[in-house]
């Protein structure tokens, strides 16, 4: 991956050069398609490409040098207070909230689990794994995963905040959100077990969804496309609301992503690609009579089209 | 009924922690921090970072555990009030820059933040000519002159930050 991601920076380098041409571009595009990892090492560029534009313009770069100097000034004397290096500012990044397998925000990852297990990770995920001679335990921080589990005589289970979802040989999703654990299961069976009531456990079945709080389970439901559509880089929104489904897409972009409370629930259906929210904001202008407007580049706001 | 003994085991713990370390670890802080309201919340931040590991159990060494986490937070207090300061100095300083509002200006605190994270161990040279041609939008050729070096090292430069922060941003 290294040497896909050097080579992705050197192709950065010279698309952004005033001297590239057509040639260039010819030859970046079949560069680009001569091999997967060479298109996942561009995606790590464009990520980083965007994440950078969120910077304020004209006056971010003498923001950082002033902070920076003003640091450099005050880094003596803390090194001393801290005992540590001046070298040690880059090296206490790793703090205990780090994580096994991560995603930022708008990134997506598959990856395989040392049993073979794949593993896919929604945007702005975090995941811990801990495996040993007679349990395989996924932890999900934050975020939401797709796991399709491997053969293997140790038991595999999903713990979240609420509780543990446990595998019974098969593929499925878990989601983290606020106090509530989603879970949706696409092939086999799971069992489920809130944190605080463990008698309560209940068996999903393949086609099946439910989310749980710590305390209690809610009722078995039909699970719907959404479950999964995720991790083939698909929003799929069946008669939404337009706020729930704006709270959905800023989940894949950075800044802030709202509506005015008038149009709030307006309702609509359609599919939206993950990695275009800026191409779904934009066909919510053709179906609704709502219009965009951009307060700052990652402050964006729905509102009601003046007739 | 295991995890919720699991559970119990795991407050005990971390009460026992709280119990044992906490006001040497506000002493440890206030040393190090010109303030003891910043030490106090220090203090609290680090516990709440163990609560949330969930390492309280299994510490050997626990004060070492403690001034590890606490000293990571003090660095990243002392560079979020840097950046902050910078970014209000520099508002002051350009009238014309509109001033955002409470929330818009949280935001963009936070994306420099992130991107200072990301410059930490990038040389001098290479962080200026970065940052002149992401941020600022120079062309090679202009940073080179402003630089006063080849569009040549101006394109090294470049690589060599990107290729930074991409690996600064994996982990």
């Amino acid at each position: 991956m290294k040497q896909a991601l050097a080579q992705a920076v050197e192709w950065y380098v010279r698309l952004h050069d005033s001297a590239a041409t057509e040639v260039t571009r010819a030859e970046w595009q079949a560069w680009l398609q001569s091999d997967p990892l060479h298109a996942k090492a561009w995606d790590r560029v464009e990520a980083l490409r965007q994440r950078l534009s969120l910077a304020p313009e004209g006056y971010a770069v003498a923001t950082l040098e002033t902070a920076r100097q003003q640091r450099r000034a005050a880094l003596k004397t803390l090194a001393v207070l801290l005992g540590v290096g001046v070298t040690g500012w880059g090296s206490y990044r790793a703090s205990p909230l780090s994580a096994d397998y991560s995603t930022s925000v708008g990134q997506r990852k598959r990856t395989t689990l040392p049993d073979g297990s794949l593993l896919v990770l929604d945007t702005d995920t975090r995941v811990d794994v801990q495996f040993d001679s007679h349990k395989r335990l996924i932890v999900l921080r934050q975020g939401a995963i797709l796991i399709e589990t491997a053969k293997d005589i140790r038991r595999l289970s999903v713990q979240t905040a609420e509780g543990e979802i446990e595998a019974l040989g098969t593929r499925f999703t878990v989601r983290q959100d606020d106090s509530i654990t989603q879970v949706s299961v696409e092939a086999h069976a799971v069992a489920v077990r809130p944190r605080l009531a463990f008698g309560q456990a209940i068996r999903a079945e393949a086609g099946q969804a439910v989310s749980f709080t710590a305390a209690s389970i809610g009722p078995l439901r039909a699970a719907t496309e959404q479950g999964s559509a995720w991790t083939r880089g698909m929003l799929i929104a069946v008669d939404w609301r337009l706020d729930d489904l704006l709270a959905e897409l800023s989940r894949y972009r950075h800044g802030l992503l709202g509506c005015s409370p008038d149009i709030a629930g307006l309702r609509l259906s359609g599919t939206f690609l993950l990695d275009d929210t800026e191409g779904a904001l934009a066909n919510l202008e053709d179906s609704l009579p709502v219009r965009i407007r951009r307060l700052t580049r990652y402050w964006v706001r729905v509102e009601a089209r003046a007739v | 009924m295991s995890r919720s003994d699991t559970e119990v085991a795991h407050h005990d713990h971390l009460h026992a922690l709280y119990r044992d370390h906490s006001s040497w670890l506000r002493g440890w802080l206030r040393k190090r921090l010109s303030n003891s309201a910043d030490a106090a919340d220090l203090a609290q931040d680090t516990f709440i970072r163990v609560l949330v590991a969930r390492t309280a159990s299994s510490l050997q060494q626990p004060r070492h555990y403690l001034t590890t986490i606490a000293r990571g937070l003090v660095i990243d207090l002392y560079r979020r009030r840097s950046v902050e300061q910078a970014y209000l100095d520099v508002l002051m300083s350009r009238p014309e820059v509109q001033a955002p509002s409470a929330e818009t200006r949280a935001m963009i605190l936070e994306s420099l933040l992130a991107i200072d994270r990301m410059l930490d161990g990038l040389g001098q040279r290479t962080r200026q000519i970065f940052l002149a041609v992401q941020l600022d939008g120079l062309t090679y050729e202009k940073a080179a002159e402003r630089f006063d070096v080849s569009v040549t090292t101006v394109r090294k430069h470049l690589a060599k930050g990107l290729m930074h922060c991409l690996l600064m941003d994996e982990e």
